[in-house]
């Protein structure tokens, strides 16, 4: 027996009545209801992936890229002298620059425990994050005391004349 | 005599039903007075649909427009050419929009000709004519966004018109636009209209709507609904066949979702949302022209003086609101109601003229 066409409009004898008219036993689910069943599942399943992919690409924010591109000139030594320090932008990215007895250093201002921003405790002289307390040393960037787990990444910095300049990594 | 054991369901959806007894509820919602002679062409339900299209569609524009003057074009601009499937999203909420003022006016269209806003669905009616206006409402607050000419104009020409209506007409102008000029207030207003009032309008309108709807079910287009005896209990329906409104007429209306989904989608592919240049509030462009659905309206006001212009559309609103109530016909066959389709046939004829007249000019 050839099996029944799918969307054919003559009415086909049910299975189990073919399967005993010709003395065999009838088949555990019809092939026509399980084509329908698979083609039912595929339709809602693409339609969903139609929708929700458009959606998700939507949400997913454009890679924006850092206006800080160049270098960054910070200010100059009369701007920053010994034992201060200055938080400025790197593109949008801030920046700490600390004049210390090692020379004038930059590390990245977002505190390395929840995000908030540094600044420059004159003081203590270390550089300080007002959210829970942590305290860096300016001289590495090391953590000294509080819950920061990691030390304030460093931004290369360069003295030409009397300019501070931030060089971006890879600029 | 022991109460019948309730049947008791398993797996997730029994969970649920022990919890929140919530079957009969179901199953009233789905059960919808059909009668088999009314051919809906599912535009109420298209309709509904587009809501939540553009409800969707909104909510993600949302996340990256800036109802700004300073901002708003640039932001547009950023949705179309940065954001991923920005362009799709900006062209199906535009398509979206115009598909919805359609399928409401063609709904309204249907029920006109099969006279299912006569005895007792006259509130139907009346809320139905109420979600027509905030449709437009929306269409008039959501062209105003891009911030472009075209927008500003058509904004600065609507306004305008809002301002001649007799007796209110400064006060209006003044509370539509925030200030004198179309301006960056008038963008906040705008967009607080549409994003916050209308839809929450809409919502609570299509509730009610739609709590009537299933209340009554659907008007038969061949009986007039008989009305109560006096002194006699209620009126009983004319007993003709119906068609059950789960899983039937809810598949027929998926199917239907369906087809105006690819329309969309193809709409919006081929013919995507434009941007012309930033607003300018120096420089009027040439013909400058509203959205489809006010173009009648725009026609009008160029060959009658700018009162009747003005009147003319709310009056014909009002008309519409109390239709009901208008025609005392109780008829609804349509041989039976010469007068009232003839009307309406001119009363389209007329608007469809003017939309062409005003496309053309």
């Amino acid at each position: 027996m050839e099996p029944p066409t799918i969307g054919s409009m003559e009415p086909q004898p049910a299975p189990d009545a073919a399967a005993r008219s010709s003395g065999r036993e009838a088949p555990p689910s019809p092939p026509r209801r399980r084509f329908l069943r698979f083609l039912v599942g595929f339709s809602a399943a693409s339609t969903l992936g139609m929708i929700i992919a458009p959606i998700v690409g939507f949400l997913i924010p454009p890679r924006t890229q850092g206006s800080g591109g160049g270098r960054v000139v910070a200010g100059t030594l009369e701007d920053i002298p010994a034992n201060t320090g200055k938080v400025v932008a790197m593109g949008s990215a801030p920046v700490i620059v600390v004049n210390t007895e090692a020379g004038v250093k930059a590390y990245s201002a977002v505190c390395t425990h929840l995000g908030c921003i540094v600044g420059f405790d004159t003081t203590v002289r270390h550089i300080v994050c007002p959210c829970h307390d942590g305290h860096f040393n300016p001289a590495s960037g090391a953590v000294l005391s509080g819950p920061p787990p990691a030390p304030l990444p460093p931004i290369a910095v360069a003295l030409e004349d009397d300019e501070i300049v931030l060089v971006p990594s890879g600029g | 005599m022991n109460a019948p054991a309730e049947t008791v369901r398993g797996g997730v959806a029994g969970w649920f039903e022990e919890r929140l007894r919530i079957s009969g509820l179901l199953a009233a919602l789905l059960h919808v007075r059909i009668p088999v002679s009314a051919q809906t062409y599912y535009l109420g339900g298209i309709s509904l649909f587009l809501f939540g299209v553009q409800l969707i569609s909104g909510t993600l524009l949302a996340l990256y427009y800036k109802p700004t003057a300073d901002a708003a074009y640039e932001s547009v601009k950023y949705i179309t050419s940065v954001v991923d499937f920005g362009w799709l999203i900006r062209s199906v909420h535009h398509w979206g929009a115009t598909l919805m003022i359609a399928s409401v006016g063609l709904h309204m269209g249907r029920i006109f000709v099969q006279a299912a806003y006569k005895y007792p669905r006259e509130l139907t009616w009346m809320f139905g004519v109420l979600l027509f206006a905030v449709t437009i409402l929306f269409g008039f607050t959501g062209y105003l966004l891009p911030w472009d000419q075209k927008a500003y104009w058509a904004t600065t020409v609507g306004t305008e018109i809002a301002g001649g209506v007799p007796l209110i007409g400064d006060a209006l102008l003044n509370l539509l636009r925030g200030g004198a000029d179309v301006s960056d207030a008038t963008l906040n207003r705008f967009f607080g209209m549409h994003v916050l009032v209308l839809p929450l309008l809409l919502a609570g309108l299509v509730v009610v709507h739609l709590t009537i709807v299933h209340q009554l079910g659907l008007a038969s287009p061949r009986h007039p609904e008989p009305r109560p005896v006096r002194r006699g209990g209620p009126a009983q329906p004319v007993d003709e066949p119906l068609k059950p409104f789960f899983p039937h007429y809810i598949l027929d209306e998926l199917i239907a979702w369906f087809v105006v989904l690819a329309a969309l989608v193809v709409l919006a592919s081929v013919l995507p949302a434009g941007l012309e240049d930033e607003a300018d509030p120096l420089i009027t462009p040439q013909h400058v022209k509203p959205e489809w659905y006010f173009l009648s309206v725009y026609q009008l006001l160029k060959i009658v003086p700018r009162t009747i212009g003005i009147v003319a559309p709310m009056i014909a609103v009002a008309i519409l609101l109390l239709l009901p109530f208008l025609d005392r016909n109780p008829a609804v066959a349509k041989r039976r109601r010469p007068l009232a389709l003839s009307a309406a046939v001119l009363a389209v004829i007329g608007l469809v003229a003017l939309t062409v007249w005003g496309a053309q000019s």
